[in-house]
């Protein structure tokens, strides 16, 4: 079988001394990366560019590379769990029941559960990428614009259903966000919307900036006229470790998470996003105690870490064996490999063994450092609930306006972080659940784009989406859940 | 703790006369006398990127400073520019993307916040990157005749293109209005995903620029049936133009020159100049641009200034016929 001699080949090669230096490296700075607010992978990758023409070997350069982008989601759920702050996208869901359980002093147990199930989607991921990538890459192909629409129109009924409190708050998040999103180009006739004659307002907002804003700022500022804060520090930290209940109770979570994000993952675009959605609302719907969902339950924390780690490394599939880059880290890696001399895509594993064998192996050695590297390290993010709020709380805003300019390097993003505190700030005033808020302005666009591309295609023809075989089977779990839903409000409401 | 204060102090004094060091050394030097700022006005990883970096790597062969780069990316180029337009001129922020679509096509369409003709300083030309119209490899279709004869039993002619507006709809709108066959052109978020939705096979035509498709080609999923330039392009020339199939359709694509803030002393636009056509000679430059996908084509400071003129106008009148309007 010639995947197992390239595998071992490709093991000679990430074990060989610079490599697996280069792997650890690539480790640290993604862990880095992932626990500073704002601060990306694919602007970190951009900027590490340069040094990896002194490196020379193209393999080496790319390993470290993924390790980057692969660590980055682990640290990522850190400042989600800790601060209520997610890193990116696809750890807003991790803020809702991870937060939760640090104010109850199980921040350790969290964390922890964090790493573990990372590691195991990430070499679940790992596995399905050595031995299925080539089949899998034809499935992205099969994604059009009806397939996106069903995807994502899933997606966004999953979003409202994500808040813990009412509906009806729920809904006015999710319309508020939608609304934010629309600021900028219409993606179909270019007409500029909603930017009031401003130029900078043409790109939209950006999503870090909108996400530091209303979860992190808008956290501290509300924090700064009530005293719960300090609740946090004096309760017990508690035992740094997942007892072995807690490892009972998420371990199927994380063979779900893993499944979901894998699959999703290989999408093209909000892959990692969905699927963090997507195994969260699994989570609640299969728990036998879905009413300690968004009080702490630690499937839900467990469930969507592994999926959007499962999501990151499937997503070097359709980057390897297509050549196409799914977003914007894949993008920088796609572009250093270029550079490097090395086309992506269908050939790659023939006419560059080396490279495509290498990076793999180097992921399931990059996934065991990263375990060994975060859990002890679990014991020390701990710590910083100990620093005192007065002290933690400014450097936290240093560090996201940091990484807000690192984005796009433009100030305007750092006034509209401002704007979005604000709006953050108002939301936990008036009891407005703010997860479906990021979750809607990622999605947004996407429904938008996507419907009304399918109509050009199909000259406004609806069937389109129930015609096709993958847009079809999403839109019948649309409307079973739809139904299912109402069914089970109405049963409710006639006892 | 001696110790300790000794190196601080060290290391303080280092901080301080660091740069009179450097005024010593090189005050009397010549420019550049310290890195020179790059500014794309694109998201990493994207054509105008890859270029930039790809000139970062060979650049330090020829001059002493070396380029750091700086994605501005926002408002589909504008931004990027606006930035170099109000930066100082004194050479040490430069601008690779001159000419990229948004300072050649968008303002006909809109009102800009700076003259792009008269705001902003050209050096030189590096590349053209033209639009190549592609079909599945799964269809039929062998030429753009094809293509035409298809449409006209009554089939609907679908377009991958990457933005509204954008060159590639200028492209394909213009096929449409020479041949008289309708094209429904659906635009996507850029280049990579509208090339992808056509390798899904969920359009029947598309476009993108080579170093887009020349991967897809390569791995047989695109067959490339037309270049919309005057002239073959030279990382395709198996690929005839859309003129030699009598379609009177010939854009500028997308260019990529680099420009630096108006007022910038001649003799660094002079010196930027030679070195970047140095660059464009080198021979690692070469092998890696022809991987890339992306052609060479230099141009010095006068014909680049020229050329801007003209293709600003030449995308004007063809605005202007096909009637588009935002």
């Amino acid at each position: 079988m010639d995947i197992f001699t390239g595998l071992i080949n490709g093991f000679s090669i990430a074990l060989a001394g610079t490599n697996i230096l280069f792997c650890f490296l690539g480790a640290i700075i993604g862990t880095a990366v992932g626990v500073l607010p704002g601060l990306g992978p694919a602007a970190t990758i951009a900027l590490l560019l340069p040094m990896t023409y002194v490196i020379g070997s193209p393999v080496t350069a790319i390993i470290m590379m993924a390790g980057i982008y692969y660590g980055a989601m682990y640290g990522g759920s850190t400042t989600s769990i800790l601060l209520n702050l997610p890193g990116e996208a696809a750890s807003v869901v991790t803020c809702i029941d991870g937060y939760q359980m640090a104010k109850k002093g199980r921040a350790g147990a969290a964390l922890g559960i964090a790493a573990i199930g990372s590691f195991i989607a990430g070499t679940v991921a790992v596995v399905g990428l050595t031995f299925f990538a080539p089949p899998l890459a034809e499935f992205a192909l099969d994604f059009g614009p009806p397939e996106y629409f069903a995807l994502t129109t899933l997606g966004l009924l999953l979003a409202v259903t994500l808040s813990g409190g009412s509906i009806i708050k729920g809904l006015i998040i999710l319309i508020v966000g939608l609304l934010l999103a629309m600021v900028g180009l219409d993606p179909i006739s270019g007409k500029i919307r909603f930017t009031f004659g401003s130029i900078v307002l043409q790109g939209g907002f950006d999503f870090v900036t909108l996400a530091m804003g209303v979860f992190g700022l808008g956290e501290i500022l509300y924090n700064l006229e009530s005293t719960m804060k300090t609740e946090i520090v004096t309760t017990k930290i508690g035992k740094i470790f997942p007892t072995l209940k807690d490892w009972a109770d998420s371990k199927w979570a994380i063979f779900r998470g893993s499944t979901i994000g894998f699959f999703i993952g290989i999408i093209p675009g909000g892959g990692a996003v969905i699927s963090s959605l997507a195994s969260y609302a699994v989570e609640k719907r299969y728990s036998k105690h879905p009413e300690e969902f968004g009080e702490g339950a630690i499937e839900g924390v467990a469930g969507p870490e592994s999926a959007n780690n499962a999501a990151s490394s499937s997503s070097f599939i359709p980057l390897l064996t297509l050549g196409i880059p799914g977003n914007a880290a894949i993008a920088m890696i796609f572009a250093a490999l270029m550079i490097q001399g090395i086309t992506p895509g269908p050939f790659l594993v023939a006419e560059h063994p080396d490279v495509f064998w290498g990076v793999v192996a180097s992921m399931y050695v990059g996934n065991v450092m990263l375990l060994v590297l975060n859990l002890p390290m679990v014991g020390l993010w701990v710590q910083m609930l100990r620093v005192p709020y007065g002290i933690l709380a400014p450097i936290i805003v240093l560090f996201t306006t940091i990484g807000v300019y690192s984005v796009q390097n433009q100030v305007f993003d750092i006034y509209s972080m401002l704007f979005f505190a604000a709006l953050g700030y108002g939301m936990r005033k008036l009891n407005f659940d703010p997860a479906p808020l990021p979750l809607a302005f990622v999605l947004g666009p996407m429904v938008e784009q996507s419907l009304r591309q399918s109509l050009l295609i199909s000259g406004g023809d609806l069937t389109i989406f129930v015609t096709r075989p993958i847009s079809g089977t999403l839109v019948a779990v649309f409307v079973l859940l739809i139904v299912g839903q109402t069914l089970f409000f109405l049963k409710r409401k006639w006892r | 703790m001696s110790h300790m204060r000794k190196v601080a102090v060290l290391m303080i004094m280092a901080l301080v006369f660091a740069p009179l060091a450097g005024g010593v050394c090189f005050g009397a030097g010549q420019y550049p006398t310290k890195p020179i700022q790059v500014i794309v006005p694109f998201s990493p990883g994207g054509s105008s990127d890859l270029l930039a970096r790809t000139v970062e790597k060979v650049w330090t062969k020829y001059s002493p400073q070396p380029m750091l780069i700086v994605n501005k990316p926002g408002a589909g180029g504008v931004l990027g520019e606006e930035y170099v337009v109000r930066s100082k001129p004194d050479g040490y922020t430069i601008y690779v993307g001159q000419g990229s679509g948004h300072d050649l096509v968008m303002p006909h369409l809109q009102k800009m916040p700076f003259d792009p003709l008269k705001d902003i300083a050209p050096v030189a030309r590096l590349s053209i990157h033209s639009i190549v119209v592609c079909v599945s490899a799964k269809s039929d279709f062998k030429t753009m005749a094809d293509v035409i004869a298809w449409s006209k039993k009554g089939n609907k002619v679908t377009a991958a293109v990457s933005t509204a507006a954008g060159s590639v709809d200028l492209v394909m709108r213009a096929i449409s209005k020479r041949t008289g066959i309708p094209i429904t052109t659906v635009p996507f978020k850029g280049g990579a995903d509208s090339t992808t939705a056509l390798a899904g096979g969920h359009l029947v035509i598309g476009g993108g620029h080579p170093s887009e498709v020349l991967p897809h080609i390569k791995a047989g999923r695109f067959r490339a049936i037309g270049v919309a330039l005057d002239h073959r392009d030279s990382t395709l020339p198996n690929v005839p133009t859309l003129k030699e199939q009598g379609i009177d359709v010939a854009t500028w694509g997308s260019v990529k020159g680099v420009a630096v803030p108006l007022g910038t002393p001649p003799e660094i636009i002079e010196y930027l100049a030679s070195t970047l056509k140095k660059v464009c000679e080198d021979k690692e430059f070469k092998k890696i641009m022809a991987r890339i996908g992306q052609p060479i084509d230099y141009l010095g400071t006068k014909e680049w200034t020229a050329f801007m003129h003209r293709a600003y106008k030449d995308y004007g009148d063809l605005i202007k016929e096909l009637g588009i309007k935002l």
